[in-house]
């Protein structure tokens, strides 16, 4: 059975490509185009791994993950943040509202497997 | 059909963005404190940097790295907003539109002016990237290391697996890994997701410090961990640190602004275009049913018939819908235009758009872009004046875009209060150029029509913008290719309006279908006054005895089978349909009139192009093709053909 | 060890026109129906002045035999109709022929011009892609796109009524 994972931003084009870049992996994708949208479709379905972008409307990166580990549901899976350069202080911002680890933008399709295996297998 | 390409839905979105910021940013010229235009333009610049860098436009990425800095300390408070940022802010926006279209044509020169106009005004503080904390690697490689691991409690229910982080270590050498489980308290008390084992591992690998460090690169800030080259003696297991969860910061609360809830769905056109496709045949199918129908005793049959014809009309009636848009995004584009026009030309005009929320269809729109702007130009060129040379007018101009519905119709108009037009002027210019005999009689409306003529400008001079006079016969070119028209009024002194009169729907017209000999077409139902029955002896006569009486007055008429080159049915009764093209009414002489007929229109072949009668064709019930006649190209080329045959007469 | 020859080939589909002999690229047949109803066009140049309706879409129907300067024939059970997709400045346009008889989908080999015999062929060379080779018989490889350029009509621009 395959994983699924979700993913957050948005950017359509950046979606489009994580989309391509993890189904061509063999995940199924679920995409979400802010935080509101992104946790109703947590709500909706179980995933197993969440990519979220940090800036968004409605309900940004930050706000998503300490919403979703609010949930029983989402204990335990991983969520990562997209964050671009090396900003320390939004990592460890966050770390502390519950995010399991980053990819850095911009990122080629191989570095965001890597990533993604690294963390979720 | 292949794959969709992120590039491309990168350029669409950049597009968009843009767009997002020139509105957030002539809006904040005026409500420079207001936060919620700082964010939208700050989101905007950030994701054209994170999403340009991502598909490979480095340029983009680095610009817009240094404008969106400047917006990132504007909403940290440390900058404020100001018409100096606006303005440089609306150029980098400019720029950003070159590099990303076509990038050979950028200069560096306005880059560089652009970027030193950011650096002065974030003077110094700017930049603010946090300076890489690079681990100063001790490249030590030892034969290998002794490591140990302690995670925080709450470290797998957020997320972390630690059977991928030994697997890594494993994956870089033999090792030999021992759990540390003296920490694990007793079950009752045990909830499962903590974490309180740790490890120990030994690892046969001549590998460098920092490749360990990698592999715990997520967690290393909250984890214990112990590095020892092997050979050395073994070091006591680290302590169990007692480590709290820590509670959630406060900086992640959600930023949930109230932002209306676009619940929007983005498709492509071309499925919306299938879409109309599946709609148009199935109005078709269900005419075909309503004729089955109705031909048939059936009551069950009419009754279901009558269903899906109100079923189908309604669904014709949504999908037309999903495919109109505001205006008001067209108008949005011209604030910008506006906006510099008035700073190019030394003008003070006020903007105002009436009727935003009148809907077209989405093709429509695309195609009054052009038009438009021609018109504002104008108007901004030449209608309005300077501010000084206003009179007793206020000061200010004032240039109204408005649009609304009347009918079947929807009016776009361009009203300014400037000069007006000079009737007098473009008359002369319009008998010096040999379009109108000198004593003819015209009426004002037929003077102005004179402006949409081919190389007609009446302008003195040929500004940069506009008085080249290759526009507006192009505007009229354009509205009538979207079968519509153009009205023109003003009065001296108060200012001109020009409104284009459009169709409603540009895909399903209700026509009249007809039988010139052997074949069938539809006249457009706007266009048809009345049928009537044509007297025998004035039709068999081939005299030139080309005009009806009807009602006292002579209407001129064409018989389609001459023009369409077809044999003449020799059936005697003739209908003629009476149309009026623009001012003039003609009565089309055809074979017969079969009756009411809702058609989708099909556009013709670009091999067609050229056959000036049609303007599209339509597919009937039984499957075979009719024309739709374009009456004004019919009208004009009836006339000609009939004045030859006179002369040959 | 010598490489044999290769002489490039071909996918095409053969078809009779007047009892003669051409052939048209697969990459441009878009499908092959039999003959139905068409509709006049008035006023449009003799060659393309039909159209039909093929699922839906308006098509123009053309009389290649008028350009290629065959008489006209009957239709016949054989005649079928060919849907073409033609390159033309950039975007490829949709447009039907008929033809007497269409034979199958065969690779034919190319032969140089200086091996061509003397054809007599009465249409214009540049309608001519290239010469096939079909077992004995040489087939005229028709190219659409200049058989279906248009040639630039100026801008006719109505005349103001005086």
């Amino acid at each position: 059975m395959s994983k699924t994972i979700l993913t957050v931003d948005d950017s359509a084009s950046l979606r489009q490509m994580v989309r391509m870049t993890l189904s061509g992996a063999g995940f199924a994708v679920v995409e979400a185009e802010d935080g509101v949208d992104g946790l109703a479709k947590a709500n909706a379905r179980a995933v197993d791994m969440v990519v979220t972008d940090l800036n968004m409307p409605r309900m940004n990166g930050l706000g998503l993950i300490t919403e979703l580990r609010k949930l029983p549901a989402y204990r335990g899976v991983p969520i990562l943040f997209l964050t671009t350069e090396s900003d320390a202080g939004i990592k460890a911002q966050a770390k502390a509202a519950g995010a399991t680890g980053w990819i850095t933008k911009p990122f080629q399709p191989e570095q965001l497997l890597a990533v993604v295996r690294k963390v979720l297998g | 059909m292949g794959a969709p390409d992120p590039v491309e839905t990168f350029r669409q979105e950049s597009q968009e963005l843009l767009e997002q910021l020139e509105q957030a940013l002539l809006d904040l010229e005026h409500r420079q404190g207001d936060m919620e235009l700082i964010d939208s333009a700050f989101r905007a610049l950030h994701t054209i940097k994170g999403s340009g860098a991502m598909f490979g436009f480095d340029a983009v990425a680095a610009f817009t790295h240094h404008v969106e800095n400047a917006f990132d300390e504007v909403r940290k408070g440390k900058l404020a907003a100001s018409s100096e940022l606006v303005a440089l802010a609306l150029s980098a926006k400019d720029q950003l539109r070159i590099l990303l279209d076509r990038p050979d044509q950028a200069d560096a020169a306005t880059q560089s002016a652009i970027l030193d106009g950011f650096r002065a005004i974030v003077q110094g503080g700017g930049g603010a990237s946090a300076a890489v904390a690079a681990a100063a690697a001790a490249d030590d490689a030892a034969r290998g290391w002794r490591i140990g691991i302690r995670l925080p409690r709450d470290a797998m229910a957020m997320g972390t697996n630690p059977l991928l982080l030994l697997d890594e270590l494993r994956a870089l050498g033999p090792a030999r890994v021992s759990a540390l489980a003296g920490d694990v308290p007793p079950l009752e008390e045990l909830e499962p997701t903590d974490c309180h084992i740790g490890w120990q591992v030994e690892l046969d690998a001549p590998c460098p410090r920092a490749a360990v460090e990698d592999v715990f690169m997520f967690v290393i800030d909250d984890m214990t961990l112990t590095l020892e080259p092997l050979g050395a003696a073994p070091v006591e297991a680290p302590p169990a640190a007692a480590m709290a969860v820590p509670p959630p910061s406060a900086g992640a609360a959600p930023a949930a602004k109230p932002a209306p809830a676009a619940d929007s769905v983005r498709v492509p056109a071309n499925k919306l275009d299938e879409l109309m496709d599946r709609v148009g045949e199935l109005v078709i199918a269900q005419s075909r049913l309503r004729q089955v129908a109705g031909g048939s005793h059936d009551m069950q049959l009419r009754a279901v018939a009558e269903e899906i014809e109100r079923l189908a009309l309604e669904l014709r009636d949504t999908t037309m819908g999903i495919r109109t848009v505001p205006i008001g995004q067209l108008f949005g584009r011209f604030r910008r235009l506006v906006h510099d026009l008035c700073r190019d030309l030394g003008k003070e005009v006020e903007l105002v758009m009436q009727g935003e929320e009148t809907e077209l269809d989405k093709t429509v729109i695309e195609r009054l872009n052009d038009p438009l702007v021609h018109l504002i130009r104008n108007a901004l060129d030449h209608g309005l004046e300077r501010p000084e040379e206003r009179g007793d007018k206020p000061r200010r101009g004032r240039l109204l875009l408005s649009a609304r519905h009347a009918g079947a119709q929807v009016r776009v108009s361009i009203r300014e209060d400037g000069r007006g037009l000079d009737r007098a002027r473009i008359r002369a210019r319009a008998e010096e150029r040999g379009l109108v005999a000198p004593d003819q009689p015209m009426t004002d409306q037929e003077v102005f029509q004179l402006i949409f003529e081919p190389g007609f400008s009446t302008a003195a001079a040929v500004t940069n913008l506009s008085g080249r006079g290759v526009g507006m016969d192009v505007v009229k070119r354009t509205i009538e290719g979207l079968r519509g028209s153009i009205e023109v009024s003003s009065s001296p002194g108060a200012g001109t309006e020009v409104t284009l009169c459009l169709p409603l729907t540009l895909a399903i017209i209700d026509g009249l279908l007809v039988r010139v000999g052997e074949g069938r077409y539809v006249i457009p139902l706007t266009a048809v006054e009345e049928c009537v029955e044509l007297d025998a002896d004035a039709e068999a006569g081939g005299a030139r005895c080309n005009f009806l009486n009807l009602r006292g007055s002579l209407i001129p008429f064409l018989r389609l089978n001459e023009v369409f080159a077809t044999p003449r049915d020799p059936e005697k009764l003739k209908k003629a349909v009476i149309v009026s093209a623009g001012d003039q009414r003609v009565g089309l002489v055809v074979d017969q009139v079969i009756g009411d007929h809702q058609t989708v229109i099909k556009s013709l072949s670009r091999l067609h192009a050229e056959v000036e009668m049609f303007s599209g064709a339509t597919i009937l019930g039984d499957g075979s093709v009719a024309l739709i006649l374009d009456i004004a190209p019919l009208v004009a080329f009836g006339q000609a053909h009939e004045e030859r045959l006179m002369a040959a007469a | 060890m010598s490489t044999p020859d290769i002489a490039p080939t071909l996918r095409v589909v053969t078809i009779d026109l007047q009892g003669e002999r051409f052939a048209l690229e697969t990459r441009h047949v878009r499908e092959i129906l039999d003959p139905g109803p068409s509709t006049l066009v008035p006023n449009a140049p003799a060659f393309l002045d039909r159209l039909i309706n093929v699922r839906g879409r308006i098509v123009p129907l053309a009389d290649l035999r008028l350009k290629l300067g065959l008489a006209p024939s009957d239709t016949t059970i054989d005649t079928r109709v060919i849907v073409l997709e033609v390159p033309l400045e950039d975007e490829p346009v949709t447009v039907a022929v008929q033809a007497d008889k269409v034979h199958e989908v065969r690779d034919i080999a190319l032969v140089g011009m200086t091996q061509t015999p003397r054809f007599g062929l009465r249409c214009r060379p540049e309608y001519v892609r290239c010469i096939g080779q079909l077992g004995d018989d040489f087939v005229v490889v028709l190219d659409p796109g200049p058989i279906f350029a248009q040639p630039r009509a100026a801008d006719a621009l109505p005349i103001p009524a005086a």
